[in-house]
Formats: structure tokens, sequence, C-alpha cells
């Protein structure tokens, strides 16, 4: 379970765990019953705060999404995926709007910002990693 | 005092701390509740009070007025027991250049009672630092590795750092905000950490509360998280903006 955490966005760290994760099981990727790492685990991978993540994990639990497994830790609970591609479309929304804003403030034409997604969807398939910018 | 009593109270508490210097305000009225376990961010320009705040904490300045506490004891009469448990990095690092790196941390270790040689060592093992070398020839950033193992080695409860990682270099930096939440698996109560850097970024990562310093004055402090989602900006952001 791979985790990207900007520590200089906007979005707090917490938010941005929480979103990967509602993310990932939406779309059927992360399975019910996997574990996540542990609190101290991803804490350390990322050099974060272990209460920045406690707290995205809490809410998460308290979403349903995730149950705490005696012995194992966090695990995905048993929800079932959006199946349809419809339906998770709404989630890529906030990210568009904000890049469609950025587009808009450096003067690009539209056909100039889609060519730029189509070609980092493509990087994004070929598994080009992108994790921890500074 | 109890330990109910103590662990009511804040880890760091000050009212209306005032110090000038010359008709100059260093620090004007600062009043602060750290509660235990946060990691507050000290951010301001240079001059703003940081470094001077963290000194009347540690009672190595006297204010002109008002008060602080750490640990429930205040700061003009820390006694053994408490300064036992805190930690402290200053900007110039405070170091012997005549002992060895090993010699050193031995020696400041006998201070302390909870001081392990076993975490000294593996402190710096994690932050790359040579333990035979002579303080004297090490690189600032790596005394800078130095004065950070010597302030973690006795697991404190409470952490003052004072631009801990400007000397640094990125690998360093990161390994240095893991070692901020690595502590004794016995430990009960989490670590709390006060510490200022002009390195932004790397405070975003770690810090759970920020206090905005500005000649002296506290322009905004608060939880991180609410902070970020109050004013939908970035840490560097909001920096700029109470400065001006």
């Amino acid at each position: 379970m791979q985790f990207s955490i900007q520590p200089s966005a906007a979005e707090p760290i917490y938010r941005q765990i929480v979103a990967q994760v509602r993310r990932h099981v939406a779309s059927g990727q992360w399975r019910a019953g996997e574990e996540l790492p542990s609190v101290r685990a991803l804490a350390q991978a990322h050099a974060i705060n272990p209460m920045t993540v406690s707290k995205a994990y809490s809410l998460l639990e308290a979403e349903g999404l995730l149950e705490r497994r005696r012995g194992m830790g966090m695990v995905i609970a048993a929800v079932k995926p959006t199946s349809r591609a419809s339906q998770r479309l709404p989630l890529l929304a906030p990210a568009l709007q904000a890049a469609a804003l950025q587009a808009a403030q450096l003067g690009l034409s539209a056909d100039d910002a889609l060519a730029l997604f189509k070609r980092c969807l493509q990087d994004q398939a070929r598994g080009d990693p992108d994790d921890d910018q500074p | 005092m109890t330990s109910l009593e103590s662990a009511l109270e804040s880890a760091v508490q000050t009212h209306d701390l005032t110090l000038r210097y010359g008709g100059r305000s260093a620090l004007e009225g600062v009043s602060l509740q750290v509660p235990h376990g946060a990691v507050v961010g000290l951010v301001g320009r240079n001059g703003a009070g940081k470094s001077t705040l963290l000194r009347c904490l540690l009672g190595l300045t006297l204010p002109d007025s008002g008060s602080s506490t750490l640990l429930g004891c205040h700061s003009a009469a820390l006694d053994d027991g408490t300064r036992g448990r805190i930690g402290y990095v200053s900007q110039t690092g405070d170091l012997l250049p005549w002992l060895k790196v090993w010699q050193h941390i031995a020696y400041i270790g006998s201070f302390y009672p909870a001081w392990q040689a076993e975490r000294a060592h593996r402190l710096c093992q994690r932050l790359a630092l040579r333990e035979d070398a002579k303080v004297a020839a090490l690189s600032v950033g790596d005394q800078q590795k130095l004065a950070l193992v010597m302030a973690l080695a006795h697991d404190p409860d409470l952490l003052f750092l004072d631009e801990p990682v400007a000397s640094l270099d990125a690998l360093a930096r990161r390994e240095f905000m893991r070692l901020l939440f690595e502590h004794d698996t016995t430990r009960q109560a989490p670590r709390t950490v006060l510490l200022s850097s002009h390195l932004l970024t790397d405070l975003e990562r770690v810090v759970s509360h920020v206090v905005l310093l500005h000649e002296g004055r506290v322009r905004l402090q608060g939880a991180w998280d609410a902070l970020q989602e109050q004013h939908h900006q970035a840490l560097e952001d909001l920096f700029v903006a109470v400065s001006t």
C-alpha cells in the first residue's frame, strides 16, 4: 500500500491519507481484509507525526471504511467498492478543478492543459513514482 | 503534586512573558499553553523572538515580567529532576571542541539519570555521525548532529530545538524528523516538542501546533490542521501573511 504525502500542500496531511484510502477502496484496488501499515510504520516511512496518521485512521474507522482487528491493527472493512467508473468520477473532480484554476492563472489553452493531463495519465499507467515532492 | 495534577497541566505554559532590550520588544505579552504530546512549530523571522522565548522557557534568560512553567515547574526554579527530563539544542550547539564525539557523549551523559549509552550509539548511527571524530574537526552539519544526539539520548519528555536542522542535508533532516518520535517502548506519555525552524517544509511534516511570532508578539497560534483548514494555506504563506 503506497501513500503519497505532500507536506506543503494546502490540504492537511491527515486529509490526504483519508482521501487516498477512500479512493483506493472505492476503486476496489484495496480489498476488504487487507491490512494497513501500522501508525508507527506509516509515520516513519514518511517522516511525519504519528498523531497525524492516528487521526486519519480514526476518522476512517468512524466512517466504517477501516476496522480494528485484534492482533492485526487496522484493516479495510468489508465495504462494496463503487463498481461503476461513473460513480467514482466525482471523486476526481476536486483535483481537476484545482488544476483548471491553475491552468487559467497560467493562461494556458484547454487543448494544451488536456494534452498535459493525458501525458500525466500515461506516466501513471507506466508506474512513474510521484511520492513526496518537497 | 500528584501525578493526576501534573497530567492535567500543560507541558509548557507561559503567562504574559515580556522582555525588552533597550526600548525594543524582544517578547511582548507572550501567553502560551502547550499540551502534553504536542509538537509545536515556532515560526517567525530572524529577530521575531523565537530564540529568546526558548531561552526564557529554560530559565537561561529572565523576562522583565510574566512567568512560565515547564512540566509544572517554574522556569526560574527548575529542579534537577525536571532538568533531567528536558533536552535542548541551541542555535549555537554549545559543544566542547577538545573532546572526541564518543567522549563528549559520555561526559554529558553522566549528568542524566535516564541516559543510555546504547541509545546514544544508535542515534549516532541513524544520523551517520562518526563517534571517533574530534568535535573540533566536525563539519557544521555534524556538530548539529552531535547536539541532537545529546538532546535525545536521555529520552526527554520535553524537547526544545532552536533551528535544529539548518545545517543538515536532506537525508539527515528526514532522519531527524523520524527520531523526534522515537522513544523507549516503556514510555507512557508522548514527548512534547517545541522547535523553531526556517525550513517550513520540514515543520509541516511533523507539527501538531504552530505559534507564529512577529516582533515579539504571538500573531497566530493553534492546532495546525485546524489553521490550515481555516486559512487554506501552506505554512509558508501563512507565515508571510502574518509577518507583513
